[in-house]
């Protein structure tokens, strides 16, 4: 019966101790995925920007502005790049929409992002876009790769439309959680004029006006290295129209300010993530590392069954005492 | 040898349980109604 009890340890040991290794460097690279069904919204702030006031072509300071900036995934088109590449993607429409302080719109930049649901790396497919124009996206755009790393990233900049490294460089606490502060400079850049900007003004509009928009930014993201989702993030961005061919002409600003997330966007975050965190961690910790120990305890446990079982034990064993009359 | 097949039982089973796990997946849904914003929502 021992032999028996301790063979079905053993087997159940072995299942274990096989399990741990298998969920962490098998299972969790193929189980880990965005969802393709995404959808999420967040809104930034920034207080006392300087915007351009079209009507009269002359920058003004207002209260606020805000932007909102919404991520929703397309199922339809992810299957579709899914049957044209064979890969697990997902496919992200985003828009971010900039209001001034009475709502109304500033601009507005559509964009698809298209890229591997397990990697992160992106997918040239699908119709990637900003604003309706064809871009080919390097490295990552709003969100890290699972377990993200203390290491610089390639990051898209959908302004300038090009990727250029955002650089870790510091480990902080943000709200109880452990987060990677990312930061990234983008120099003035001479950048596309949005389709959609106030008062039907069109980027030929502005063109034939003679002027062009530049643009600088430092980014900086505070990211859960678990999930690779930033909790906060933060952006002092500078736009200026300049005069075409006339370098002594003051440029006007178009918009200067430091945006920051919306609190009340900051505590949803955190807890979204604090909740999407405990799953990532099931599979790369919690379960691989109580595997391991169950799978040695029950190897332990069958090895001295096996032991009290053999024959030779039991001849050495010390005999029960004899009962004593009373 | 009953301990060996004992150990291989419980590695095949491993093996079977993952795979099984990993060829099944993640449902994946289907395309949220909700609108991409052009308003500013006044809570998350």
């Amino acid at each position: 019966m021992r032999r028996k009890a301790s063979l079905v340890l053993l087997g159940i040991a072995a299942f274990c101790t096989a399990l741990s290794p298998l969920l962490r460097w098998y299972a969790f690279p193929r189980l880990a995925r965005i969802p393709a069904n995404e959808y999420q919204a967040v809104v930034l702030q920034a207080k006392n920007p300087t915007l351009l006031d079209y009507t009269r072509m002359k920058d003004v300071t207002v209260p606020e502005v805000s932007i909102v900036q919404t991520l929703r995934g397309n199922v339809a088109a992810a299957k579709q790049v899914r049957k044209e590449t064979g890969r697990d993607v997902v496919v992200w429409d985003a828009l971010s929409y900039i209001a001034d302080p009475h709502g109304a719109m500033v601009s507005e930049i559509p964009e698809r992002y298209v890229f591997d649901a397990h990697s992160q790396a992106p997918v040239h497919a699908g119709g990637e876009s900003v604003d309706g124009d064809p871009v080919r996206r390097q490295g990552i755009e709003f969100k890290w790769p699972f377990l993200t790393q203390k290491r610089d990233y390639y990051y898209f900049d959908a302004q300038t439309r090009t990727s250029a490294p955002i650089h870790y460089r510091d480990t902080e606490q943000f709200h109880g959680l452990k987060v990677y502060y990312f930061e990234q400079t983008v120099p003035w850049t001479k950048v596309p004029l949005p389709k959609k900007m106030p008062l039907g003004v069109t980027p030929a509009v502005v063109t034939a006006a003679g002027m062009e928009r530049w643009y600088t930014t430092k980014r900086m993201f505070w990211v859960d290295p678990v999930t690779g989702a930033p909790v906060n993030g933060e952006e002092i961005h500078q736009e200026e129209m300049r005069y075409i061919g006339h370098p002594e002409k003051k440029p006007l600003v178009a918009f200067a300010g430091d945006v920051k997330m919306r609190p009340d966007y900051v505590g949803s975050t955190v807890e979204l993530v604090k909740e999407k965190r405990q799953l990532v961690l099931a599979l790369t910790s919690y379960l691989p590392w109580g595997l391991l120990g169950l799978g040695g305890a029950l190897l332990t446990a069958a090895l001295l069954l096996e032991v009290r079982g053999r024959p030779g034990a039991a001849r050495t064993a010390k005999p029960a005492p004899e009962p004593v009359p009373a | 040898m009953r301990a060996l097949i004992a150990a291989v039982i419980g590695l095949a089973a491993a093996l079977a349980l993952i795979l099984t796990v990993t060829a099944i997946g993640a449902p994946t849904g289907s395309t949220s109604p909700k609108p991409l914003l052009t308003t500013v929502p006044r809570h998350p």
